[in-house]
């Protein structure tokens, strides 16, 4: 059984988005990543990413990864901003923390590809 | 590379072009309109599935019959495209009704057999050539008018065409009806409504849907100009308010002016709404007007704890006449 499933599926992941965005819309070092985009379209693609981290049914790869993030020149501050902000909404919404560990992993997981790291030789 | 065929032609796409836009260099006539999906002006029909965002807001027939939007399509692999049959995608209507609500908005009544929720929005054909949204005003009622809200720009394509030379007894193609932005809350959530302009329009149906619905929660309807002379329909709603005490109506105009009625508030509505709905948790909101408005309300709201499924918007994106 995935996390997706163990946490409540869809509905799960509705309510973890919200507050997500949320956190990361009102987080001064993100929150200008954010300013001039469709709200609609990035809160489906932050809904896509955390099916993804959740290991729900999606269809995400490291390559979409890259070239989704690969104009933005994020850095190590960045990255760590997106993920304590995950972390702070999975808290609120009670999500035990070894589910809490797991979606972690997921993330690091992709954290190359996010910013861009050229892959290993 | 990716390409379309169209009438037996094939044509290379350019890197991010749309089939639309390939097709419009290619010399073909396609109709469009605003270029971002919403007025559906662009379709075409294709011999194989299109992908599956050129569908979005298609209805379950049209989708059957491989219709995409072709101001969307950026296909992944050649795709075939040929006219639909316009004929079958409108009504004709007739202009039953022409006034003016203020200075600025031009009211029309078109007489059309069209079955719509309050809410929705239908896309209307100047010729065949030029099409544009305008949101339905009001609810479905038993002489077939659908009552539409037109802001007048005097160098607007439809809208100086609408209040010039449209006239009473002429008779234009009605598309739709289309959008998600009606009535679904159950009876007992509160809702907010704001509408920019003529954004009120859509929200005058909605209302009314609610209340013929049986809405018991408050529904506050806030409407917002920029000036005090361009808002409209006070008498009106107010003495739908007076029947229906769970309604609430605010009037808010940027800047007074000599004609501003006494009942209309001063100030700035992104101001107003958070001082005086702090947290929007547990709301439905409908926000409706320019596309401007819409994208800052929503994000303000969204902040204030709406759930982002509680925010139902009708958003006048702009037809851009020129490839932006
Ligand atoms: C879903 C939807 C629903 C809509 N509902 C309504 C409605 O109920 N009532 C309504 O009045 N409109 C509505 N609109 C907007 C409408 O479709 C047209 O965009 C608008 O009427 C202008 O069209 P036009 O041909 O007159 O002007 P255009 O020829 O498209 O534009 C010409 C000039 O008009 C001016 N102009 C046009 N739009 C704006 C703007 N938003 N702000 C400032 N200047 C502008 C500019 O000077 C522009 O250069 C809706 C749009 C959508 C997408
Ligand atoms: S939906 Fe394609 S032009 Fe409006």
């Amino acid at each position: 059984m995935s996390i997706f499933e163990k946490i409540g599926g869809e509905a799960a992941v509705n309510a973890a988005v919200d507050v997500f965005y949320r956190n990361v819309l009102m987080d001064e070092r993100i929150s200008h990543f954010f300013d001039s985009i469709d709200m609609a379209s990035q809160h489906q693609k932050q809904k896509a990413f955390m099916t993804m981290a959740f290991g729900g049914p999606n269809h995400y790869t490291g390559a979409d990864m890259r070239k989704a993030h690969a104009h933005m020149k994020l850095t190590e501050e960045h990255f760590t901003a997106v993920a304590e902000n995950l972390i702070a909404a999975l808290k609120e919404l009670n999500v035990a923390q070894e589910h809490i560990d797991e979606i972690i992993a997921v993330c690091l997981s992709v954290k190359d590809d996010v910013l861009n790291v050229p892959p290993a030789a | 590379m990716t390409a379309i065929v169209f009438a037996g032609q094939s044509y290379a796409l350019a890197d991010g072009e749309s089939v639309l836009d390939a097709l419009l260099r290619a010399g073909h006539a396609i109709p469009h309109g605003c270029r971002a999906g919403v007025c559906q002006a662009c379709l075409l029909q294709s011999d194989e599935a299109p992908p599956a965002n050129t569908q979005r807001g298609l209805s379950s027939a049209q989708k059957s019959l491989n219709y995409f939007l072709s101001c969307q399509c950026q296909p992944p692999a050649s795709l075939s495209a040929q006219a639909v049959d316009q004929a079958g995608q409108r009504v004709s209507g007739v202009v039953r009704e022409k006034s003016w609500l203020n200075q600025r908005v031009l009211r029309l009544r078109i007489e059309a057999p069209l079955d719509f929720k309050a809410g929705q929005y239908v896309t209307l054909w100047q010729s065949a050539q030029l099409a544009r949204s305008y949101s339905l005003a009001g609810s479905p009622n038993p002489q077939n008018l659908l009552e539409l809200h037109i802001r007048h720009y005097p160098d607007g394509a439809f809208s100086a065409w609408a209040a010039e030379q449209l006239k009473v007894g002429d008779a234009l193609d009605i598309q739709g009806p289309l959008g998600q932005c009606v009535y679904s809350a159950p009876a007992n959530q509160a809702l907010l409504l704001i509408g920019m302009g003529t954004g009120l329009a859509p929200l005058c149906g909605i209302v009314q849907d609610a209340l013929a619905q049986g809405h018991s929660a408050p529904i506050q309807l806030i409407a917002a100009a920029r000036n005090g002379a361009d808002l409209y329909y006070l008498d009106e709603l107010s003495a739908l308010a007076a029947q229906h005490p769970q309604l609430g109506i605010t009037w808010l105009a940027q800047h007074a002016n000599q004609a501003t009625p006494p009942a209309v508030a001063i100030g700035d509505v992104y101001t107003h709404v958070k001082t005086h709905f702090a947290s929007l948790k547990g709301y439905q909101v409908y926000l409706c007007g320019a596309a401007s408005f819409v994208a800052k309300m929503r994000k303000q709201c969204f902040l204030s704890g709406a759930g982002m499924a509680d925010i139902l918007v009708d958003s006048f994106v702009p037809f851009a006449t020129t490839k932006t």
